[in-house]
């Protein structure tokens, strides 16, 4: 069974329709990016699956594990183990990013039925990944994403899916804006978190992350559909030539 | 719910001089290298603070909250005058609003001519919880010195849709995130004595 599944899903916001129909399939285990222009709707669909409420999806579906989560509100998607790596994730300024972890890790875990991790587990939990990914003890006591470089956001979007371990993971344009030093740091950190239970869907421009999460199936996405979907190569074809003979 | 009073909290004092002619109202005279640190959590009524900072180096810290509910007024009226040069003034205000209540935020920094190398500055935010709560807020800089640097600001809304959704997708429930957003908020007091009283009047009004 593939562990996300959308059909043929049409999604607006206001008058305006976006997604024109996309159909995409996951297996678990398997690394899909999503190529296509700006304004495709690759970061509405990511968006959608993550359960923005500013859409409204007018015809289609989005199964998870085989069921529809159209209904449900995007924590209950988060805790069943969809992450959302933002493209540019928002500031909370006060909310402090270890304090902030430990209600979402537990969060989490009461959703799923498993006991609440203590001072100590969480802290073992996360200096763990932590170290991994170059996060310095000052970052973890800072308020989440405040006064933080672009660099430094996408360490931390990274950092926080290393926490949570979703199943699905959406990376909106996780290398837009990374340095060459940072983008090894986000993609080391991406490629051991591949397991064959868990899979990626990679919104990206270049073939730069793509190079430390090697895909296994690409698509084009155009005009709110997708109009492609093949292997590595595409990427390839996509730098070379551009998007505009796929059409 | 009703909370008896309005709190406050005076954690440094050093070199002032307080007044308190009425309950509701304080003035504050800070002498050379004197350092004013108050905290003032207001959720009925009015609350009319002056400052006058004397000396050189005279340093003051002001954290105003504020909790409007039901059909409650709240009158907030601070006063920061920059008597002398290289004087430092902090004012942070933050607000909640729900049920029909008005609250109006009044605050002035004054520098005079004479007041140079001074640093002023004021932040009031205030989230509305519901379609009838009113927030009013009336910053003031009254600046005649020119070698200063003051600033303030001010915002009044909703709590952010983006922020809301971006603690959903890390699976905190819309309840627990508006919770989260909403204690951020008052971070900036010292008195922990604070905080269970605004976690009291969320649980009670959010």
């Amino acid at each position: 069974m593939a562990l996300l599944e959308i059909k043929d899903l049409h999604a607006c916001v206001g008058e305006k329709e976006i997604l024109k129909g996309v159909n995409l399939c996951f297996e678990p285990g398997e690394v899909h990016a999503i190529m296509g222009p700006n304004g495709c709707g690759k970061s509405t669909l990511s968006a959608v699956i993550a359960g923005h409420p500013s859409f409204q999806i007018t015809q289609g579906d989005i199964l998870f594990k085989g069921q529809s989560i159209l209904n449900q509100t995007p924590d209950v998607r988060a805790n069943k183990g969809i992450f959302l790596a933002f493209q540019h994730p928002v500031e909370l300024p006060g909310v402090g990013l270890a304090q902030f972890l430990k209600t979402a890790l537990n969060a989490k875990r009461s959703f799923l039925g498993q006991a609440q991790m203590d001072g100590v587990q969480f802290m073992k939990h996360m200096n763990l990944r932590a170290k991994a990914l170059g996060i310095t003890p000052d970052m973890l006591k800072r308020p989440v994403n405040v006064g933080f470089s672009g660099g430094e956001k996408k360490r931390l979007e990274t950092f926080q899916m290393a926490m949570l371990e979703p199943d699905f993971c959406i990376l909106d344009e996780m290398d837009s804006g990374l340095d060459v030093d940072a983008l090894k740091v986000v993609g080391q950190g991406l490629s051991v978190m591949r397991e064959p239970n868990r899979s990626f869907m990679i919104i990206t421009h270049h073939d730069d992350l793509l190079q430390y999460i090697q895909p296994d199936k690409v698509s084009i996405m155009r005009d709110g559909q997708i109009v492609t979907t093949g292997g590595v190569d595409l990427v390839h074809q996509v730098e070379e030539q551009g998007y505009d003979h796929f059409r | 719910m009703i909370i008896s009073d309005n709190r406050f909290f005076l954690s440094s004092t050093a070199g002032v001089v307080v007044e308190r002619p009425a309950s509701s109202k304080w003035i504050f005279q800070v002498s050379e290298n004197g350092f004013l640190q108050g905290d003032f959590l207001q959720v009925n009524g009015d609350l009319d603070i002056s400052v006058l900072l004397n000396g050189i180096d005279a340093k003051c810290e002001l954290n105003c909250g504020y909790l409007l509910n039901d059909n409650n007024k709240i009158n907030i009226k601070i006063h920061v005058e920059h008597k002398c040069s290289k004087t430092i003034s902090n004012q942070q205000i933050r607000g909640l609003a729900t049920g029909n209540g008005e609250a109006c935020f009044n605050g002035t920094i004054t520098i005079p001519h004479n007041s140079q190398k001074c640093d002023g500055h004021q932040n009031h935010r205030a989230v509305i919880l519901s379609d009838t709560a009113r927030v009013l807020s009336v910053p003031q800089l009254e600046i005649w010195a020119d070698d200063v640097k003051c600033a303030h600001g001010s915002a009044i809304g909703p709590l952010n849709k983006e922020q809301l959704f971006y603690l959903q997708t890390r699976g905190l429930t819309e309840s627990q995130a508006r919770k989260i957003l909403l204690s951020s908020f008052f971070n900036h007091f010292s008195s922990m004595e604070f905080d269970g009283i605004i976690q009291d009047w969320m649980a009670h009004y959010v």
